[in-house]
């Protein structure tokens, strides 16, 4: 048996009418801090969302196995159980539920994590503490009508509420809010420090990884992975950018 | 004759719950009709409110107006003095109930049903015996000055075997604030208007409805915002949950009335409908006689949206489960703002028969309260 | 920041010397005030129409007698009296293929609205109804070739071969009983069009009727049938005028259109009526599977209009898009709108209405959504926005929403306002005229709706409102 966590192998995937990974391969341990990373459109939030579950994509080939089953098949909220959690980008505004009323109810879905209601107000408390978030916001609708950086504290929030075995954080997009930064950094040295998960950030900005010790580094282009490193890799693309392993992807697209 | 049963005469109540501006009659959304028991009150003495409560426009409309009156125990007038915090609140029972706030003061009316010490024993607490439903109403009535801030909450937290009418008529002065909360969370047919003239400049209105409807349930909703004076404020939000074969109506007109410039008026509404035979209608409606004013309404009438679900399922819900969070919240809300231990104890209650019983003691639970309050 | 004082621009009528044109009646047969059973009998006989259709004529007539109008419904029609319209009035012609056929005051007419012009130039063929009776009638060949039939209604009667098709869909979507005036229309129809497009035809250019109302004191009561079959394309333009009188006019059409599987049709109205007329129009199509209707509504002149076009999707994946725009100024009180019935599955709707109101001209925009328990996924979306240019005029929305689907998404938005003084300001700044900056923003709020029209009637719609605005400017 591999002690490895997640294990993508060979996958293949994409919407109705386009193919968007080819052959993506990618095995992460536990307690591990893996980056991925790539030029915009690579693919990058999509191999996010597939491993999740997100069902606007579809796995044409290969496999996708966490802590030891295949989940390739299953629903999102089955991995979400299983301990898969994915950070948004842009988490999605939900009218009608208050943040309360939505923490409380995936709190309890979780056996691993059921306690009384006294300590579960306490540890939302602590919590919001650490990302230093005001308290009025748990009586509001979930996202609804909060800012960039609020979203993200909820976000986080959740991540360090649900301590999941398997963070994905999805930070493509967020590489000019610095604001968003910043409570990202947070949410992860708390993650960090809380539990032993494994980490899989998704981004192109390296300024959130500079107060972080990354295992390896991977690199897509075009829906592949083309190139795999150690954590000083990113201090190359720093540098260099994505360019030589564009020129990379360009042979073997040519194949 | 034989009077073995005391069988109370009835009455039917036609044009309940009419909108100032109506349309096709026959889509069946321009009013509600509703029998009533008719109790007499031949013999004893009624004391009314003071006469200029008469004018104040109410959301069931006059006939139900009066029909309530008729049959209220007695009339209850409350003043809240100049600039005074009246920390207690206005829990309005059985009776046909005036406040009066004045200039500057503070207060929070309560009108929750079924609540063991506010049922209201003189409205009508048996309609026709046959069918067991019972029959309940409130009606309640303010004037607020100018700078005055009136909190207003209403509960409806019963079952099937009961009908509930609720009126509410408002009218407020210049820079007053009204802050309205209405939680419908069952009653085998509520039906409830709410009516606010914002009278007096830079006065505020703002009104949250939150409802739920399940199994049979019938709810009638009627909203009526008259904005008179200049540069007035109106912010509605409705949302609710409509699940198995509950009707729901819900009007909500917003009139900008010529002279109301500066005004601004917005309404939205959030139906979420968990079931092919729910029935649910909405007229949200903009009347305006004025230009300076912004007046906007938005309806959004569905099922949860694909974004959401998935947002949801990525946290470990199930669709089912997904559902019953928007359920769960309702009670969630109606709990954090019920003021007493009696309203608490109807939305337990209520929510027990809804959600079960163990999902009731968590929310109580986590909220920490305890069932006999604080 | 100190509240801005705003200045209102003064209001002149409208010129509206282009449309304000009268010929005598003279020699014309014009029937008596109002409605007898005599009346209807007499207007049957002159058409020398099928026994079916005057029986349903007389049952039309005791429908009408009987049927009350709801008290609360919206503008009053009380200036409105049946003892005073003459229900038929027609010139002493027959209908012509040529324009040079067509007496020389009528033909005028047509000329200095330019309808002559519009079918040389753009349309597919073409129609024109003076009164009661349609005296023009055209269609090019090729068309012709492919099978198209546009007709009147009264000339299909006396066709062999497509009396049957009118008396299979005549009055089947709007029922004489659907309302007060609904039967009036059923009892003293006359004119319009019929239009039949065969399976697969496209019909490349649009086809147009224009409908004069030139007698004072009178009723216009066209009916217009239109089959698309199957997989069929067709555009159908419909334009309305009068001149202004005093005494109240009467419009109560009915349009009855029939969109088969896979057919689109494109229906666009110019109404510019005189502010003299009721107009109380009667509009409805069943879309059925994978079928799709287009509306296009310019709602410009009246005196009262109650005008609701309706669409029944009742096919699968059939869907419909209404664009309308209603300008009411001074006298006016237009109540538009429109009603969708959402039947099939996976149907969808779309909805963008615009109103201007100016000079106490009064507007209410009224719909209803209707989602059916079979209507699985169905999408409808209203969208109603309404400008105030002064605040002696009136804007009302009134939409109404019924849903009984749980997979049904329905969404509404509605606002009202006016132009924001930063918009004048900005356009101000940059050295336009307040006038211009105004009609310029006008303008610009009608332009979704004017685009969705064919170039000449986009002219002709801005050129209205340029009218409008410019009465407005002084």
């Amino acid at each position: 048996m591999s002690n490895h966590l997640l294990r993508v192998s060979g996958l293949f995937a994409g919407t109705e009418d386009k193919p968007i990974l080819h052959d993506v391969s990618l095995s992460l341990g536990a307690r591990e801090t893996h980056v991925l990373m790539g030029p915009n459109g690579a693919g990058k939030s999509t191999l996010g969302r597939v491993i999740m579950g997100d069902p606007a994509y579809q796995v044409t080939d290969g496999s996708i196995q966490f802590d030891g089953c295949d989940i390739t098949d299953q629903s999102a909220d089955k991995r979400s159980l299983a301990g898969i959690f994915l950070s948004y980008q842009a988490p999605v505004e939900v009218p009608g539920v208050p943040l309360y009323s939505y923490l409380r109810t995936i709190t309890q879905k979780r056996p691993e994590l059921k306690m009384t209601a006294r300590k579960f107000r306490a540890r939302v408390g602590e919590i919001a503490e650490q990302l230093d978030m005001d308290s009025s916001f748990i009586t509001r609708e979930l996202n609804v009508g909060f800012s960039g950086g609020e979203k993200k504290k909820i976000e986080m929030l959740q991540l360090l509420l649900l301590q999941p075995k398997l963070a994905i954080l999805d930070e493509t997009d967020s590489g000019l809010d610095v604001d968003a930064l910043s409570v990202v950094s947070r949410g992860i040295e708390a993650y960090r420090a809380a539990c032993d998960g494994t980490l899989l950030i998704i981004t192109h900005n390296t300024r959130i990884l500079e107060r972080l010790s990354v295992d390896q580094t991977h690199v897509m282009v075009r829906g592949r992975l083309v190139a795999e490193g150690p954590g000083s890799l990113i201090d190359d693309i720093d540098a260099h950018g994505f360019e030589q392993f564009e020129r990379a992807a360009e042979g073997t697209d040519a194949q | 004759m034989d009077s073995q049963t005391t069988a109370v005469p009835e009455l039917t109540l036609g044009r309940i719950n009419t909108p100032p501006a109506q349309t096709w009659n026959y889509l069946r959304t321009n009013d509600v009709t509703l029998t009533v028991p008719r109790h007499s009150r031949a013999g004893d003495v009624y004391f009314a409110l003071p006469r200029l409560f008469e004018g104040i426009e109410c959301g069931v409309g006059p006939d139900a107006t009066a029909w309530v009156e008729s049959q209220a125990s007695d009339a209850r007038y409350v003043e809240v003095r100049a600039g005074e915090r009246r920390e207690e609140p206005i829990v309005v029972s059985g009776m046909d109930t005036g406040v009066m706030v004045r200039a500057g003061a503070e207060a929070t009316v309560v009108v929750c049903m079924p609540s063991t010490d506010a049922i209201p024993a003189g409205i009508g607490t048996s309609g026709s015996e046959a069918d067991g439903i019972n029959t309940s109403a409130a009606l309640v009535r303010i004037i607020a000055e100018r700078d005055a801030h009136v909190s207003v909450l209403e509960f409806v937290a019963a079952n099937e075997g009961w009908q509930h009418i609720e009126s509410v008529g408002i009218v407020a002065d210049d820079r007053a604030r009204i802050d309205v909360r209405q939680f419908f969370l069952g009653a085998g047919t509520t039906v409830a208007g709410l009516a606010c003239s914002l009278n007096g400049h830079n006065a505020r209105f703002d009104l949250s409805c939150r409802y739920l409807g399940r199994g049979d349930d019938r709810l009638d909703i009627n909203h009526v915002i008259r904005m008179r004076g200049k540069n007035g404020r109106t912010n509605v939000s409705e949302s609710g949950v409509l699940d198995d074969r509950a009707r729901k109506t819900l009007r909500a007109t917003i009139d900008l009335v010529h002279g109301s410039a500066g005004s601004e008026g917005s309404e939205l509404e959030n139906v979420l409908v968990l079931s092919d035979d729910v029935t649910n209608k909405t007229m949200p409606v903009i009347l305006c006689d004025e230009d300076d004013v912004a007046g906007n309404h938005g309806a959004t009438i569905g099922s949860i949206g694909p974004e959401q679900i998935q947002y949801l399922r990525d946290r470990g819900l199930s669709l089912e489960e997904a559902e019953n969070l928007y359920v769960r919240a309702l009670f969630d809300d109606a709990l954090i703002a019920a003021p007493n231990t009696t309203v608490r104890a109807a939305v337990v209650e209520r929510a027990t028969e809804v959600l079960g019983a163990e999902l009731a003691n968590d929310l109580v639970e986590a909220l920490g309260l305890d069932r006999k309050g604080e | 920041m100190s509240e801005r004082t705003r200045k209102r621009t003064q209001v002149a009528d409208v010129d509206r010397s282009l449309y304000d044109f009268t010929y005598s009646e003279e020699g014309y047969e014009r029937y008596d005030d109002g409605l007898t059973p005599d009346i209807v009998r007499s207007i049957s006989a002159k058409k020398d129409e099928p026994d079916w259709m005057l029986q349903m004529r007389l049952a039309a007539l005791d429908t009408y007698h009987a049927k009350e109008m709801a008290p609360n419904w919206g503008p009053s029609i009380a200036g409105l009296d049946m003892d005073h319209i003459s229900t038929y009035v027609s010139p002493k012609t027959k209908q012509a293929k040529d324009w040079d056929d067509v007496p020389d005051d009528i033909k005028t007419t047509f000329e200095r609205l330019g309808i002559p012009e519009a079918e040389r130039e753009s349309l597919a063929g073409v129609g024109a109804q003076y009164d009661s009776e349609i005296v023009y009638h055209n269609m090019r060949e090729e068309v012709a070739k492919d099978g198209v039939i546009y007709t009147t209604i009264e000339d299909a009667l006396h066709d062999p071969q497509w009396e049957p098709v009118v008396h299979e869909y005549f009055g089947k979507l709007i029922p004489p009983a659907d309302h007060k005036f609904a039967a009036l229309h059923y009892a003293v129809w006359s004119g319009g069009s019929f239009v039949y497009v065969p399976a697969g035809v496209k019909v490349e250019y649009p086809l147009q009727s224009y409908f004069r109302l030139n007698a004072e004191g009178a009723g216009q009561f066209e009916h217009t049938l239109i089959i698309v079959e199957e997989g069929a394309d067709l555009h159908f333009i419909e334009g309305c005028s009068a001149p202004k009188y005093y005494e109240a006019n009467l419009h109560a059409g009915a349009v009855e259109l029939f969109v088969k599987d896979r057919a689109r049709l494109r229906y666009s109205t110019i109404e510019n009526w005189s502010k003299n007329m009721y107009n109380l129009n009667t509009k409805r199509a069943r879309v059925a599977a994978d079928a799709k209707m287009e509306w296009v509504s310019g709602s410009f002149g009246s005196h009262v209009s109650y005008l609701y076009p309706t669409t029944i999707l009742a096919g699968d994946r059939s869907s419909c898009e209404f664009s309308g725009i209603t300008f009411a100024g001074a006298t006016q009180d237009l109540d538009t709108g429109c009603k969708v019935i959402l039947n099939g599955a996976d149907t969808t709707a779309s909805v963008d209405t615009k109103s201007i109101s100016k000079d106490g001209g009064c507007n209410t925009f009224r719909s209803s959504v209707v989602v059916g328990r079979g209507a699985a996924n169905a999408r409808a979306s209203v969208s109603c926005q309404s400008l105030m240019l002064d605040d002696i005029s009136r804007s009302d929305t009134i939409p109404a929403m019924d849903v009984r689907n749980a997979t049904a998404n329905v969404g509404h938005e509605a606002t009202i306002g006016r132009i924001s003084d930063d918009t004048v300001l900005y356009l101000m700044s940059r050295g336009c005229s307040e006038a211009e900056a105004r009609t310029m923003v006008v303008g610009g709020f009608a332009n979704p709706v004017s685009k969705e029209l064919p170039l000449e009637y986009a002219v002709e719609m801005n050129n209205l409102i340029k009218l409008e605005m410019e009465g407005a400017i002084g």
